[in-house]
């Protein structure tokens, strides 16, 4: 082979491998593409909620209460005859059958929805006001395109004379899109109007405060002697390695270590972001100080050597010096540790939180969900605004997983001092 | 014969070893007050571990192990129940790399003074800092900026600051291994003016792989050889007339 044949073979071979990695990047982004695009076209919708413009009349004849009246007395007054009264007054309806299939276009929560307008504004009562009252699950789907009116009657959730008042009420713009405050506010519900991350939010928040809390004084004290101050011998050696292997433990292992310790033996509640923080702390541990001591390790030996030569001891050349440098490689391997411990289900179903919960945890030790436990449970549900929900939850999870990485990224980049 | 200053250092039988491997026989070497002595020697030859006995800085290597004696002012330091802070508050030392903390010039100074407690308040900081740097020949490149990064700071001038960190805490001896090797000519000039000026005060042992340095700044020479002390003496007679052929040799660059 001549040389100039050697140099073009030695160019088409870079052009080559240029070209396979260009490939590689290409199809991991379309992947990328596919699943964000997949989640936002099913997700983005559940932000919006479909609501029905109903004339309400608090007649003082069906209410028990006059104006002025105290919120108590308010709160146990049945608005039930009004609210029927109500939603019957938005189409005509022939007999109790259609009656009870108009009453079906609203959300369960009707009443509850004119309780809360009438507590906003005690002095209602022999007035008219026009009120936005929540569609119920099958007109919300329907509305947003997403259930298919085209099918025979009996294979629909939703009747013949029911599209009939839905047709009647778009023509009389009576129906509008609002935006779905119940999503961020409410609980966990059957009635995927109404279903809510609000309880898993807190849920993961109490969970993931905990497990800092928990996790990161460990991590660091133990990342700090490991690499500064143990002895090197087997003993050191074979706790390293088994720090090692901790971190890549299946996590739902760890869920079995909670369930039989701290359910079972230390009997703490179930089902609680108590239990799923340290549950999650215990299987982040080793995932933080693995970070934590390559950052340790990445600070030179020679500032370690300045240190000890103007006579630091060295407790004071590790806690003066190279904690300190290596303290955003600490936070920022912290954070991700958090971020995975964010995201992970397996053994919060083991310790209970896939239970159906409605109401939203004022303390770590009320039980509550979580947000990608919420996911799960969600996709399991039959209904269809079930779906949209499931896909902005994972939004919403992501969304704080982006938020978590990039901080960590900038925290790298802003604190991480440059030596030669 | 022109009279020798006081002995400051002295080893006597230093054997060290680096896990099966032995780096040092038996070294015999004194050295003088307010005197700079070079050690010089191929790469290996055990200059650097030598130094780094006076001050205990192998204590850092685990598996590092050093028998014999070492006397400072007569006092045995290479002893278990010795308090190297102290003793290493007493023999500072600047390294082959310019290795100034990521600090600001200021705080590189004052860590020293700081810890050991001495400069209690401010003013008296500032005057030690102002007086190392001064010492150090930095004074009037940085005394503007005081409170920019050391790491900013030219090769020499990171290298003066690390002597003027040493200086900081006021010690006796002034340990230097190789404090040149990563300088130009120019710095390497400066920093050499400053080992004379400053022998006055401390005392210097130098490592050097540059036989003109070594005639240029020391007035004693030690020439090792495979962990063995081969020859010392005065710099001026090591260079002109050595008793060993091995030094010979190397000096005029058969071997090394």
């Amino acid at each position: 082979m001549t040389k100039e044949e050697r140099l073009k073979k030695r160019h088409r071979a870079e052009k080559r491998f240029r070209f396979y990695g260009l490939a590689s990047i290409f199809v991991a982004l379309l992947f990328v593409l596919i699943l964000v695009h997949n989640i936002f076209s099913k997700g983005s919708s559940a932000f919006m909620k479909t609501a029905i413009n109903v004339e309400v009349f608090f007649d003082q004849e069906l209410l028990e209460i006059k104006n002025g009246a105290t919120e108590n007395q308010i709160l146990e007054a049945d608005f039930y005859d009004i609210t029927i009264e109500s939603l019957l007054k938005v189409f005509p309806a022939q007999d109790l059958d259609q009656e009870n299939q108009l009453i079906d276009l609203f959300t369960t929560d009707a009443e509850i929805e004119i309780k809360r307008a009438f507590l906003e504004n005690n002095n209602l009562i022999g007035k008219k006001i026009n009120l936005e009252i929540t569609a119920s699950d099958d007109i919300d789907q329907l509305h947003k395109g997403n259930y298919p009116r085209d099918l025979p009657e009996d294979r629909r959730r939703i009747s013949d004379f029911q599209l009939i008042i839905y047709d009647n009420l778009v023509e009389n713009k009576k129906i509008i899109k609002n935006f779905n405050n119940y999503f961020f506010k409410n609980g966990d519900s059957r009635d995927p109007e109404l279903a809510g991350i609000g309880g898993a939010l807190i849920g993961s928040f109490y969970s993931i405060i905990i497990c800092l809390l928990l996790a990161f004084p460990v991590a660091v004290l133990a990342s700090i002697y490991l690499e500064e101050f143990a002895p090197k011998n087997k003993i050191t050696d074979f706790i390293e390695i088994n720090i090692n292997n901790l971190a890549a433990v299946p996590s739902i292992v760890y869920g079995l270590l909670a369930l039989q310790i701290l359910l079972a033996t230390i009997q703490l509640p179930r089902s609680t972001p108590l239990v799923a923080g340290i549950t999650l702390a215990l299987m982040t541990l080793p995932r933080i100080i693995i970070p934590c001591r390559a950052s340790l390790k990445a600070v030179p030996p020679s500032i370690r050597e300045g240190a000890l030569a103007v006579g630091a001891s060295k407790f004071q050349s590790v806690f003066h010096h190279v904690v300190p440098l290596a303290l955003p490689g600490t936070l920022s391997g912290t954070i991700i540790g958090l971020a995975q411990a964010l995201g992970e289900t397996a053994p919060l179903i083991l310790i209970g939180m896939v239970a159906f919960v409605v109401d939203i945890p004022s303390t770590p030790i009320d039980p509550s969900s979580s947000l990608p436990v919420q996911v799960y449970l969600w996709s399991e549900s039959a209904e269809r605004g079930f779906v949209e929900k499931t896909s902005a939850t994972i939004m919403m999870l992501l969304s704080f997983l982006i938020v978590m990485n990039f901080l960590a990224v900038y925290l790298r980049q802003k604190f991480e001092k440059r030596w030669n | 014969m022109e009279l020798m200053n006081n002995v400051k250092i002295k080893s006597k039988n230093l054997n060290v070893y680096y896990g099966e491997k032995q780096a040092l026989f038996d070294v015999n070497l004194d050295l003088n007050e307010k005197e700079v002595t070079a050690l010089i020697g191929p790469s290996g030859c055990g200059k650097s571990t030598f130094i780094r006995c006076i001050n205990r800085m192998n204590d850092v290597i685990d598996i590092c192990k050093v028998s014999g004696n070492i006397e400072i002012d007569g006092v045995e330091i290479n002893d278990k129940n010795l308090d190297v802070v102290s003793l290493r508050e007493r023999v500072g030392m600047v390294f082959q790399k310019p290795n100034p903390f990521p600090k600001s010039i200021y705080d590189n100074i004052s860590y020293g003074p700081k810890i050991h407690g001495k400069g209690e308040t401010k003013s008296e900081l500032d005057e030690i800092v102002e007086n190392s740097l001064k010492k150090a020949a930095l004074w009037e490149e940085v005394k503007d900026r005081l409170d920019e990064p050391g790491t900013g700071l030219s090769g020499g001038q990171q290298q003066r600051l690390c002597i003027a960190r040493a200086i900081s805490v006021n010690p006796e001896v002034i340990l230097m291994d190789e404090p040149c090797s990563a300088l130009d000519p120019i710095a390497t000039a400066k920093i050499e003016e400053l080992i004379d000026e400053l022998k006055k005060t401390y005392t210097i042992v130098i490592v050097t792989h540059s036989m003109a340095q070594a005639v240029r700044v020391s007035q004693k020479t030690g020439f090792f050889h495979l962990g063995k002390l081969i020859e010392v003496g005065k710099t001026e007679k090591i260079f002109k007339n050595p008793d060993n052929k091995m030094t010979q040799d190397y000096i005029t660059g058969r071997f090394g």
